[in-house]
């Protein structure tokens, strides 16, 4: 029943794998269906039809993450130019969003 | 933004929510003050969804909620619009935060009153708003009442909400930051307090731990101080002083010496 999409960064991908998750990132390549975006460690992530990214822009990108650790893009939100982003504070959000769970999300695997 | 001096006097519960104006402290029998206390009472507190979802009445009929074990009357919070309705008697949007999704419902009556900023028309699908409202509950479903919904206009407003709702969240269940410094194994703890008094009080409420401090703090024969006394120095209800004499005693923290009201720190 939990609709939740946790934020997480490169680095708990793993611990994710096959959930739906939200990532913010620095958009570093594009490559047609494929890009890579930076979220505190490369991410490969394969977009849909709905998906436009550009270069240096910050994307906040709800997918699922795959078994290799890749993400099939379900949706994303441009958040602007990277530099107005403060990276700083979205990755406490994620360090907060795993410390204290109980708010954020339910841990139930 | 001017609310955000609000949440950390509320965060106490009581003591702050007495701050809102025209709740005079220590008519603690006084019910027939309830219609300007029940403003006097009112909080803001930033909120993720789940938390919201996870709220509950303490009892039927409330007019507030228990976040954290708070009490909280209006929420704010920052979301996507995943959908928009338009219904004859509101406009009803369902907002994902990350953390759950939860119905908001603006009533159309209320619109008319709008100013720029505020309009309704610029919430589109798939925007990120911030959203100020009161939680209600029908059957079991549950929605949001919001007296404003807004686009953000800045997205490191999403962060800067997630986090504030995570101070607020920790100072609800561990204290302020300067008498819980080590909360996380509540070992040591920068009031002075022994080890071992510290570890039976990592757990407690931040009015029983008021209570405590109290009693530890105030001038007092051996028998102790009568919970009135400590209600009066505390600024808190009568009843909520019991409470917080329950769980203190609960935890053996305290007992009672000349009768069932007056207590005494146990200390060995």
């Amino acid at each position: 029943m939990s609709e939740s999409t946790p934020r997480i960064t490169a680095q708990y991908l793993e611990q994710f794998s096959h959930q739906t998750v939200r990532l913010l990132g620095k958009v570093r390549q594009l490559r047609g269906e494929q890009a890579t975006i930076d979220a505190g460690g490369n991410v490969s992530i394969y977009l849909n039809r709905d998906s436009h990214l550009q270069l240096n822009h910050a994307v906040e990108i709800i997918g699922k993450v795959q078994n290799d650790l890749s993400v099939r893009v379900m949706a994303c939100t441009d958040f602007g130019p990277e530099n107005e982003i403060d990276f700083v504070a979205a990755e406490a959000v994620v360090d907060a969003t795993h410390r204290y769970r109980e708010i954020f999300y339910e841990k139930d695997t | 933004m001017d609310y955000g001096n609000q949440y950390s006097t509320t965060s106490y519960g009581a003591g702050g929510g007495q701050n809102g104006g025209g709740f005079m402290p220590g008519s603690q029998s006084d019910s027939a003050a309830g219609q300007k206390g029940k403003y006097g009472k009112d909080t803001l507190r930033p909120v993720t969804v789940k938390q919201l979802l996870d709220a509950h009445h303490p009892y039927p009929d409330a007019e507030h909620f228990m976040i954290d074990d708070q009490e909280t009357t209006q929420v704010t919070f920052v979301g996507q619009v995943r959908n928009i309705s338009q219904q004859t008697t509101n406009v009803t949007y369902k907002v994902d935060d990350g953390t759950g999704v939860v119905e908001v419902k603006v009533w159309v009556d209320s619109e008319v009153m709008n100013e720029d900023g505020q309009d309704p028309k610029k919430v589109t699908e798939q925007a990120y708003v911030r959203v100020f409202g009161r939680l209600k509950v029908f059957g079991n479903k549950r929605h949001v009442g919001a007296n404003v919904i807004r686009p953000i206009r800045d997205f490191n407003e999403i962060s800067y909400h997630l986090l504030e709702a995570t101070v607020v969240h920790l100072q609800a269940t561990r204290g302020a930051p300067g008498d819980a410094k080590a909360a996380t194994n509540g070992a040591s703890n920068t009031n002075g307090m022994s080890a071992t008094a510290a570890a039976q009080l990592a757990g407690i409420t931040p009015s029983a731990r008021k209570v405590y401090e109290c009693l530890r703090n105030s001038p007092q024969t051996n028998e102790g101080l009568h919970m009135q006394d400590i209600a009066l120095q505390v600024n808190m209800d009568i009843s909520a002083v019991m409470k917080a004499g329950d769980e203190l005693s609960g935890v053996g923290a305290i007992y009672t010496t000349i009768d069932d009201h007056t207590w005494a720190i146990m200390d060995m």
